[in-house]
């Protein structure tokens, strides 16, 4: 990987411009369907509005990505905001209790939901 | 707070009963720590599996010890022993190197080359300033005086600069000049910048030189009163061809350097011939000084040698071919490979030490909760006692060494398909900087990690650890399933590690009828794979238990086995990509990469061999028409329907994770036996871009049949056989159901058949046309 010259990266522009049109396009595929599709299955296949909806979510910058805390082993976890920073932990994201991945993974994804909606 | 914390390693990984071993250990907030040697069953703590298992262990060295903190000296950088003071110039100077530096501008300065006290503000030194500016440093004990370049250094351009004290007119003098051509820097010469400087400024003070000083390139100092790490200033970047020379070099001098000329020999105090020593068979840490004093600098923290220099023309790809075009020694600030830690205890393991994984548990408690380390460790037998041995892979556990991907990676949650799911322990290693990096992750400028090294503490290599970024258990915690069945099934086994694969060749694994492997042995060396190949062309029994093993070409230096050097490039998946030109290993000439790009691929040695990698969720086998072929149906001997691992603790199938499959293009040998194969895997999927040479929709799991687990099966000369799983995940399959399930019952009927020594089951068929039912 090289580095970035000291000038401004083009790609940027192009990125944010991505970045607007894309949001309004996922925006349409939100809806009561898919958020239960992911509620039952949220790690696995899925459909293509699911899948285009987690893609983008996954490719977030990685400052503010959500992230799952262990409280005990396959009993309770918490959700976390990973820093995006070597060095510097994870910021609580609030004191839920979640009973599996699964439903922790869910609880992301219903952030990222209402984020994309907002 | 008084949360109290522990971290060990040991001197090596492999040890055998009776000798002694020595421990390292880091404390925090305590003083004392319980040790107890535990031995190793079972890792994952899965629910659907038997959980933890340990055994405690008599030793000598059970109860309490004293433990402290630790202090490593992290970064590489070059030493120059000059108890002469040679390096100490009473007059006028002159300081050069090429340099190209990957990170100018960083958190503080950065010293390439001087012989610099930082806290008692004395000596001379070239470095760069934290705003990315060539600096000149001169120190008379109680003041700075800087000379400080007007043009920034700009990142991956490569330069030669200089630094003169012009002790007659009290002037210091810099000098900056790109060397741009063609290959050797990230942009060409139609790029319109500034990149040169020069300049004088008044000195008011001769530089005061202290005789315990050190002449340091690629870090300065921090001065005699500093308890532990004691060099600072560590740079980022590459250095081709220093030197010092006692006279102020003129323009034009230093202009002729920049040409490919020669320092001036008169009045050279020393010139690091960077580029001098090299071997078809390596480079070591001595850097050469063809000066007059032989002033010879060495190496810490194994600063990359052979890397590409300020003259390369992009004609020749390696040092070997072009030694005097690949002087550039590469620097990095977090570079780590032997923590250096004072031993907190040398133990001596009780001589009748049963073969097997082992840990040292240190437990400490403290009013806010208890710290626990499992310092892991693999005892072989004193001598070879069993027909079957298992193979820790440990070069992969080195590579995959305190792996930071799960929560640095941009692309880790896009690959596993899931959030990262951290434990406490990845918390607390998030905030470190002090244990180093894994073959996979990257320095802070952006360069790939190509060193790895067991002398530190692995907090990934400890039983009970999940990897974050997939959630499941991994490597070494996932081998231990195996080991918790070859228990369970009361198998009489050995244990041996990749590190006395790599001392002893063939001779390690010679004495046993059968071995089997781990679930991810991905990180070879040629010598490791050469033993692996004559073991079973020799009449060996191989059971391959993983998924995408023998995939990267490694290396170690005898004299150091617990560093691995990897190069990452080429179509493989990668967690970086090697820079044009680096691709040959400094540890022994070696070419880096994916062994199926030096032709051997995996599919050569095991019939199988890496088709994809994915995560979430995993599949099963069903069974292949081979397996009712009279030669092979001993394999499924008490297996009924169809398929075959439809459980797991990874991902509750046992097809995944990484999968491989026969490839008779890729050389599985023609007579295999397709033993069962799995299908329909989740689009996370992808097939392995080796084998695409060109990328069009469809290429994941739901999509095309190649990406796919295949149980195989072949008999090799000598009444020699091959058995792989060609899956991670089949290993992990294992513990289902109190290990009574299909899986771990055709691994019985493999180990059963594999360790008795003559013909194999089967064999007697012999006639094509008799031998289906």
């Amino acid at each position: 990987m090289n580095a970035v010259i000291d000038t401004q990266d083009r790609a940027e522009v192009r990125r944010l411009r991505y970045e607007t049109k894309q949001r309004a396009f996922l925006k349409t595929l939100v809806s009561p369907h898919v958020i239960e599709e992911h509620r039952r299955s949220p790690i696995g296949q899925h459909s293509e509005p699911l899948e285009r909806l987690l893609a983008y979510f996954r490719r977030r910058p990685l400052a503010g990505r959500y992230a799952i805390m262990v409280v005990k082993p396959f009993e309770a976890y918490r959700l976390v905001q990973l820093s995006g920073e070597r060095g510097v932990p994870p910021a609580p994201s609030d004191e839920t209790i979640y009973r599996s991945q699964a439903e922790a993974e869910h609880a992301i994804f219903l952030r990222n939901v209402q984020t994309l909606l907002t | 707070m008084t949360m109290p914390k522990l971290f060990g390693y040991t001197d090596r990984l492999s040890v055998k009963p009776g000798e002694t071993l020595d421990f390292f250990v880091h404390a925090e907030n305590t003083t004392k720590a319980t040790a107890q040697l535990v031995r190793l069953i079972h890792g994952d703590q899965h629910p659907a599996g038997p959980g933890f298992i340990e055994q405690e262990v008599g030793c000598e060295a059970n109860g309490v010890w004293a433990v402290r903190e630790q202090v490593t000296q992290l970064g590489s950088y070059l030493e120059v022993s000059d108890p002469q003071a040679k390096l100490a110039p009473g007059g006028s100077f002159t300081l050069f190197a090429f340099i190209c530096p990957t990170k100018p501008r960083a958190d503080g300065r950065q010293t390439l080359l001087g012989r610099w006290d930082i806290e008692g503000r004395s000596g001379y030194s070239l470095g760069i300033a934290a705003d990315g500016r060539l600096e000149f440093a001169l120190g008379d004990g109680a003041n700075v005086t800087s000379a400080v370049a007007e043009t920034p250094l700009l990142p991956d351009i490569w330069y030669l600069v200089a630094a003169s004290l012009d002790a007659q007119s009290g002037q210091a003098i810099l000098y900056q000049e790109a060397v741009i051509n063609r290959y050797n820097s990230l942009l060409s010469r139609v790029a319109v910048l500034d990149y040169r400087s020069h300049g004088t400024k008044p000195i008011p003070a001769q530089p005061k030189h202290r005789t315990e000083t050190p002449f340091l390139i690629a870090g300065a100092s921090l001065g005699t009163a500093k308890r532990g790490a004691r060099v600072s200033e560590l740079y980022c970047g590459k250095i081709d061809r220093p030197g010092l020379i006692g006279r102020v070099l003129s323009r034009n001098e230093l202009d002729a350097i920049r040409k490919g000329g020669q320092p001036p020999s008169d009045e050279l105090i020393a010139y690091w011939d960077t580029s001098h020593g090299y071997s078809d068979a390596g480079i070591g840490d001595v850097v050469i000084d063809s000066g007059p004093s032989g002033l010879n600098a060495i190496g810490h923290n194994r600063p990359v040698r052979g890397q590409t220099g300020w003259n390369w023309s992009g004609r020749n790809d390696c040092f070997r071919l072009a030694p005097q075009e690949y002087g550039g020694i590469e620097f990095h600030a977090e570079a780590l490979t032997d923590c250096n830690w004072d031993s907190a205890r040398t133990v001596k393991l009780p001589a009748d030490l049963r073969s097997g994984a082992y840990a040292m548990r240190l437990r400490a408690r403290g009013e806010d909760g208890e710290a626990e380390d499992y310092i892991s460790f693999f005892v072989r037998p004193k001598a070879p006692g069993s027909k079957l041995a298992f193979l820790f892979p440990t070069a992969s556990y080195i590579a995959y060494a305190n792996d930071r991907q799960s929560f640095e990676a941009p692309m880790t949650q896009s690959v596993t398909g899931m959030a990262p799911v951290l434990s406490a322990g990845d918390l607390e290693f998030g905030t470190r900087d002090d244990f180093g990096l894994s073959a996979c992750d990257h320095w802070s400028d952006r360069q790939g990690v190509c060193y790895s090294s067991s002398r530190r503490p692995i907090l990934n290599m400890r039983p009970k650890h999940r990897a974050a970024g997939p959630n499941v258990a991994w490597q070494f915690p996932a081998d231990l399933s195996i080991i918790a069945w070859l228990e369970h099934r009361g198998y009489d086994y050995d244990v041996l590690t990749d590190e006395d694969l790599e001392r002893d060749g063939l001779d390690a694994l010679q004495p046993y009828t059968c071995v089997m492997t781990g679930t991810h042995p991905e990180y070879y060396s040629e010598r490791m794979l050469d033993a692996t190949e004559d073991y079973i062309a020799a009449g060996g029994r191989y059971i391959y238990m993983g998924g995408n093993g023998y995939h990267w070409s490694v290396a170690f230096r005898p004299d150091e086995p617990w560093v691995i050097e990897c190069r990452k490039y080429g179509p493989a998946w990668k967690t970086w990509d090697a820079r044009p030109g680096e691709y040959y290993m400094v540890s022994n000439g070696q070419k880096g990469g994916a062994w199926r790009g030096q032709g051997r691929p995996a599919q050569k040695m095991v019939g199988v061999g890496f088709i994809s990698e994915g995560y979430g969720k995993s599949e099963f086998y069903r069974r292949m028409p081979d397996s009712y072929h009279r030669t092979v149906t001993w394999l499924t001997k008490g297996v009924s329907g169809e398929v075959i691992g439809d459980s797991g603790l990874a991902y509750d199938g046992a097809a995944g994770i990484a999968i491989d499959r026969c490839d008779p293009s890729l050389g599985t040998p023609p007579h295999v036996k397709l033993i069962a194969s799995s299908g329909g895997h989740i689009d996370n999927y992808l097939l392995n871009p080796e084998v695409v040479h060109y990328a069009f929709e469809g290429m994941s799991g739901s999509y095309d049949y190649r990406i796919r687990a295949d149980m195989a099966y072949f008999t090799a000369p000598n009444n020699g056989a091959v058995f792989s799983a060609g899956s991670v995940a089949f290993g992990q399959s294992l513990p289902i159901n109190g290990f009574d399930n299909n899986v771990s019952r055709i691994l019985s009927n493999v180990v059963d058949a594999f360790i008795k020594a003559g013909a194999l089951p089967g064999s007697q068929w012999v006639n094509e046309e008799k031998q289906w039912r």
